[in-house]
């Protein structure tokens, strides 16, 4: 088996320069090649000394990439697959570009996003000292079904001696792996908190002990929030790491924990991305640092900008924002968020999954899952439709009130952009899929916009 | 008119209330839902539709056990009659038991002479395109498990994808007006004929569905769609 796996890294270092000069960067080629030719390549491939992994539903990109940053900031030799190759393949090849040819590695610690549905191909190898779970919500459908499913698979899978930092406010992803030692983060009522749920999305209406009626202290969202059972007791778990006193207006947030409080810079002004942040700190307090270190880091780092990325162009302001096609959690969260945003705005809406155009037709039934009523919006003056699910979104957004004159549809993405106002003053909210091609087709019409808002402003 | 949610605490998953709301939208009726612990309306009211859509596995057994006490008065209703539309796995409450991949079976209500094969790390995920009588009848799977046994003529016929099973032509089940499918999330909104068929079954004289207009241009699309023999019709 040790020659097997040699011959493997060996082959697998050969082919990363290749594809490079092929112009074929950034693919998971070099760890499927690893897997093929020693399937327990990852069991002997060299590691950092400390490993934290970050899994879950939403944010586990943003929030490894947050953790990355802060211990790249902090001078550690950080390895990460911090573009998003989460699969055993993306970890193999994560995994082997930080190792030498003779198999030692050259980082201090690792940060590895794992998607959930690869637990049971890395973590049988890969023991990471933490494990985040951000949150369990119903993701794709075709992968992973429910959220239950998913965290039975993720109890069935995380290693038994891995600490966990878990979601208080999420009951479904808080639950799992229950004999794991674990600390618990959340976020305090918030004044936006109800408690009633308002989203079509709502994961968890029942008691998973015994079936009763929940009851919500506050919800922030879906099933979001700190919840008791009625008949049986059950309830959130306590935070460790308590996140409060959030500021809008001057960008901070306190976190406290046993041995004290701290205020933090926020890096954006979603809840979701407070959470990220916060389930970062969280991360680094149970790596042993402190408070102030970890604040001072977080005033060096900022949010990847292909997730969120505003610009001003003659008159108009330009806004990127990624709304993960075919998952309705995130899509409600984005729409929630671009509707909250001041000021008149048009929306281009094409998160059209278009490697599902390519391999069959994308399950729509996501978009019945989703808040499209949030973009039924009195400051949302126009939305533009496209790609192949233009139809289906235009009948969506009827369905959620929004009125038929304030609805656009082009057929071809580069022809939704011609279909923009561009009114001085207002802005244009580009709602782009998160698959590759999806994300090389928001930056090209980003671009045609770009040039149409210059041309509008002259 | 009252169209009544069965258990919608738990059979909520991928949209499937949808299918409801939008019939109730489009005529007018009124929809009640019932929970796991409540008796369900259509033993003592009038319903015209009642509803069950998908749901998780905890889920197939809890609803179980709550609709056992009731099984027999919706015999009798279906006798009568009355329309009922199951969605997903629903579907899987009225065979007569669901075998996991140990081989451990468990008991469902046994209306229908069927039983489910369940996979949970083969996740089956295909388009559907088929038939109810002439009309076309498009949609999609996404299911842990399929059903085997006899299930007549079923509910659609199949043109393209999987019937109860993928070895089989006919989809779902039907006792008179008692439907079932394996067809997850909005079946009523992608196929408007289908769903001016569920409302004529309802009762309405003449049915008209909510942005029916803009509804019929997505499903033409998808049935064109659909129908190309170059589009590939499985999710790998």
């Amino acid at each position: 088996m040790k020659l097997r796996f040699i011959l493997a890294l060996w082959a697998a270092k050969l082919s990363q320069p290749l594809l490079k000069i092929t112009g074929h960067k950034g693919t998971n080629f070099p760890g499927e090649l690893a897997l093929k030719l020693c399937p327990e390549f990852l069991r002997y491939i060299a590691k950092p000394a400390r490993i934290v992994a970050v899994t879950g539903t939403d944010g586990k990109t943003s929030v490894t990439n947050l953790i990355c940053d802060m211990l790249e900031a902090s001078g550690q030799r950080v390895l990460s697959n911090r573009a998003g190759a989460n699969t055993n393949a993306g970890v193999s090849t994560c995994l082997l570009s930080g190792a030498t040819i003779f198999n030692r590695t050259r980082f201090d610690v690792a940060a590895l996003e794992v998607d959930e549905r690869s637990a049971g191909r890395v973590y049988p190898y890969v023991k990471p000292q933490l494990i985040a779970v951000t949150n369990l919500f119903r993701d794709s459908i075709m992968r992973n079904g429910h959220p239950e499913f998913i965290a039975s698979f993720l109890t069935a899978n995380l290693p038994a001696e891995s600490r966990l930092v878990l979601n208080a406010d999420d009951l479904i992803s808080s639950s799992v792996a229950p004999d794991n030692p674990r600390v618990y983060f959340g976020l305090d009522r918030l004044p936006t908190d109800v408690t009633d749920c308002i989203n079509r999305l709502n994961d968890l209406r029942i008691c998973p002990k015994c079936a009763g009626k929940l009851e919500y202290e506050y919800r922030r969202y879906h099933h979001i929030g700190r919840a008791r059972c009625a008949d049986c007791g059950f309830r959130s778990p306590d935070y460790d790491y308590e996140g409060k006193d959030v500021d809008l207006a001057n960008m901070t947030i306190t976190v406290a924990d046993k041995s004290g409080s701290q205020t933090y810079r926020l890096l954006s002004d979603s809840i979701f991305n407070i959470y990220n942040l916060l389930t970062a700190v969280a991360v680094l307090r149970e790596m042993g640092m402190d408070h102030q270190t970890i604040a001072g880091l977080a005033e060096k780092i900022d949010i990847v900008s292909s997730r969120f990325q505003a610009e001003k162009v003659g008159q108009v302001e330009v806004v990127m924002q990624m709304a993960k096609d075919r998952n309705a959690l995130a899509c409600s969260r984005a729409f929630d968020y671009v509707a909250s945003r001041p000021g008149e705005k048009e929306i281009l809406l094409m998160m059209n999954n278009l490697s599902d155009e390519v391999e069959w037709s994308e399950n729509v039934c996501w978009l019945y899952d989703c808040d499209f009523e949030f973009l039924n919006n009195e400051q949302i003056t126009h939305i533009v439709t496209t790609g192949p699910r233009g139809k289906d979104y235009n009948l969506r957004l009827r369905l959620a009130g929004v009125p038929e004159e304030r609805i656009s549809w082009a057929r071809k993405e580069m022809d939704a952009a011609d279909k923009l106002y561009l009114r001085p003053g207002s802005s244009v909210y580009i709602l782009y899929g998160a698959d590759n091609r999806s994300l090389d087709m928001g930056f090209r019409v980003r671009e045609k916009v770009v040039k149409l808002a210059e041309e509008a402003g002259k | 008119m009252k169209i009544e949610v069965i258990y919608p605490e738990i059979c909520n998953l991928y949209g499937d209330l949808m299918n409801a709301e939008y019939l109730a939208r489009s005529c007018g009726a009124e929809l009640v839902n019932t929970g796991l612990k409540e008796k369900p309306r259509f033993l003592s009211e009038k319903i015209p539709l009642v509803f069950m859509g998908t749901t998780t596995e905890r889920g197939q057994e809890l609803a179980r056990d709550a609709f056992a006490p009731w099984l027999d008065g919706l015999k009798q209703r279906t006798r009568a009659g009355g329309l009922t539309l199951l969605t997903g796995n629903a579907l899987e409450l009225f065979g007569e038991y669901i075998q996991e991949e140990d081989g451990n079976r468990i008991p469902m209500l046994g209306l229908f002479p069927i039983h489910a094969e369940r996979r949970m790390m083969a996740r089956y995920n295909s388009l559907y395109l088929g038939k109810y009588g002439e009309m076309d009848i498009v949609g999609f799977k996404s299911q842990f498990s399929h059903s085997y046994g006899d299930n007549g003529e079923g509910l659609f016929t199949t043109t393209r994808g999987a019937g109860l099973n993928p070895g089989v032509k006919a989809e779902g089940l039907r006792w008179n007006n008692l439907m079932a499918t394996y067809l997850v999330g909005p079946l009523t909104i992608v196929n408007p004929p289908f769903a001016k068929e569920l409302l004529r079954l309802m009762g309405v004289e003449e049915p008209h569905l909510e942005f029916e207009e803009a509804a019929m241009d997505a499903y033409r699309t998808r049935v064109e769609e659909f129908s190309d023999p170059n589009r590939g019709f499985t999710y790998h």
